[in-house]
């Protein structure tokens, strides 16, 4: 309390604020636009919960995907140096800074016929235009970096000291990754699939290239916005954020270190 | 004294020289901003156009805001935005929405059509025809596709095209079974977004406006005047097709009707530079000027264009009435 006016926390503070401002002001203006009858009316209407239903699934999708491929990658950027590490890392950046319709139009091109991609995927009957399939493809694209730079700082965190330990006592790396690694590190692997998921819930500019149909919830508030204009996209919109607050709050807070734990 | 001769000599010749220049240069020309509405689809010409009219004029700065016609004329009459020029993809949004009081005539300038585009990679792309192409497009396998006709007007055309096939090849039940076979995941919002599917191979045929096959170096099949929306002089026969969009709001519709795509242009009544703009105006009517860039880019151009009336051919300025002929 006796710092209470010192320049620094003034700072610190003030300069919250301002963000926080920035951040909300723009989204309350919009979640406060809509009457509470067109929510309703919104809601009701079954392709509104549909597409947002296939936004959070194929984006959890994705999430998954990150976790289970994303995981081994980052332990290994995490452990190991080697040569063109930096290079490696780049790459895995590149899905950030790429523009969004590129992205959809490199993963088309690969899936089109006279592709030999797309030979062997037309031949095993995946289609990736216009499916679900495609936008998990394009969902993960975007998503795994976020997923990767999290939890590769996450495992960076963990003392080597302790893997070394269990190692010198006759754990193989299965295991002690298993019984020393994970359970210090799952929390960061749950954030980095929240950041992943968050990433891949707001992708439109490669989605509407490669899947118009079926709509996910940000290509409907798009089409919506087109169709008949701000006042009927924006309930959408509204619909979509307040779910994934509700989803992203409740992971959130499964993924806080209990009390005694601090 | 020699040097003060020669002094005064050369001060009198620089004098002439700038006074017989300033004396060559017309009274005014075009200076200023020309602001200019143009349909979606007169982008990549008028593009063109602006760049060789301002290599010509390096006073005047030519600058352009593409749109869907009906919203860019709406912002011209409900929103009194400031604008010179407003070239519509179809004439009749002029005659509807700006004549009388934003407009007095309305020159038309150029046409587009509906074509069936395709790539080499495409399936069956050796073999089709005018002859079979609806039948290439009901074959299992095959993907074609659309604009949404409830966002884009190419789209609902395109839908009409078939729906005319139908009538003129007299195939009774052609349009339901030709859209069979175009499952909804084949429509994209807008048509330029079908050309990155056409050039990938994850669609075999799309439909699109000549232009835009032109301007994106595509193979495609061109149809009969009669179905092809691109004879104002069918419109006629074309009304015959309908087809039915998302209207106000969700779950109302309207009927679209067909209709010609016939390119109108017009000087706005208060245009804040109406010199520079009837300058312009002069370059895109010309035959050697804008028509020419029109041509290449595959909006084939009335040469010369045309107004309906002879009242109407009189209320053009001076410069423009020369290019112009009266013909329905």
């Amino acid at each position: 309390m006796r710092n209470k006016l010192d320049p620094f926390s003034l700072l610190t503070i003030s300069c919250s604020f301002i963000i926080l401002l920035f951040i909300l002001l723009p989204l309350f203006e919009m979640v406060l636009q809509p009457s509470l009858e067109s929510l309703q009316e919104t809601i009701q209407d079954k392709d509104v919960v549909r597409s947002i239903w296939l936004s959070i699934y194929t984006s959890s999708l994705a999430a998954l995907i990150s976790l289970l491929v994303g995981t081994p990658f980052a332990y290994l950027l995490a452990r190991k140096q080697f040569f063109g590490k930096k290079f490696v890392e780049s790459v895995v950046d590149l899905p950030i800074m790429i523009p969004h319709p590129i992205v959809g139009i490199a993963i088309l091109s690969l899936a089109g016929r006279g592709h030999w991609m797309g030979d062997i995927l037309q031949a095993l009957g995946v289609r990736i235009m216009g499916s679900v399939t495609g936008i998990v493809v394009v969902l993960t694209f975007v998503g795994l970096p976020f997923y990767i730079n999290t939890v590769k700082s996450g495992f960076e965190s963990i003392p080597v000291r302790l893997e070394k330990v269990s190692r010198s006592l006759g754990a193989s790396m299965t295991s002690t990754f298993v019984r020393i690694t994970f359970p210090l590190a799952w929390r960061t692997m749950l954030v980095g699939m929240i950041m992943c998921t968050a990433r891949a819930i707001s992708e439109f500019g490669a989605i509407v290239i490669v899947a118009y149909h079926p709509m996910i919830a940000p290509v409907m508030i798009y089409q919506r916005f087109t169709a008949y204009g701000l006042k009927y996209s924006q309930p959408v919109a509204v619909w979509l954020i307040l779910v994934c607050l509700a989803l992203f709050l409740l992971l959130r807070v499964v993924s806080l270190p209990r009390k005694e734990q601090r | 004294m020699r040097r003060v001769c020669f002094f005064i000599c050369s001060c009198c010749l620089f004098l002439l020289f700038t006074l017989s220049v300033a004396l060559q240069q017309p009274k005014a020309e075009p200076a200023g901003k020309v602001i200019v509405f143009h349909a979606g689809s007169l982008t990549v010409p008028f593009a063109k156009m602006e760049k060789v009219f301002e290599a010509r004029y390096p006073k005047v700065d030519v600058l352009r805001e593409a749109g869907g016609s009906t919203k860019m004329a709406r912002m011209i009459s409900e929103l009194n935005k400031p604008a010179d020029i407003m070239a519509s993809a179809d004439f009749a949004v002029i005659d509807k929405t700006l004549i009388p009081d934003k407009a007095s005539w309305n020159i038309r300038f150029a046409t587009n059509q509906l074509v069936l585009c395709y790539t080499e990679k495409s399936k069956y792309a050796k073999e089709i025809n005018g002859g079979n192409w609806y039948e290439i497009l009901q074959r299992p396998g095959v993907v074609w596709g659309h604009s949404d006709p409830n966002l884009d007007p190419c789209g609902y055309r395109s839908l009409m095209v078939i729906q005319l096939a139908e009538k003129h090849y007299n195939k009774p039940g052609l349009y339901e079974r030709v859209l069979a076979n175009r499952p909804k995941e084949n429509i994209r919002p807008k048509s330029v977004e079908l050309v990155s599917l056409l050039k990938t191979g994850n669609m075999d045929y799309a439909w699109e406006y000549l232009s835009v096959a032109v301007q994106h170096d595509l193979n495609y099949l061109e149809l009969p005047e009669e179905i092809n929306l691109g004879n104002y002089k069918y419109d006629d026969y074309y009304k015959q097709a309908t087809v039915k969009v998302t209207g106000k709001q969700p779950g109302t519709w309207i009927t679209r009707t067909g209709k010609s795509c016939t390119y109108g242009i017009t000087l706005v009544k208060e245009a804040p530079n109406p010199d520079a703009a009837v300058a312009f105006l002069a370059y895109i009517l010309d035959p050697n000027g804008g028509l020419k860039i029109l041509k290449e880019m595959g909006q084939p151009p009335f040469v010369p264009c045309r107004v309906p009336t002879g009242e109407m051919r009189d209320m053009l300025p001076l410069s423009l009435k020369q290019l112009v002929e009266v013909k329905d």
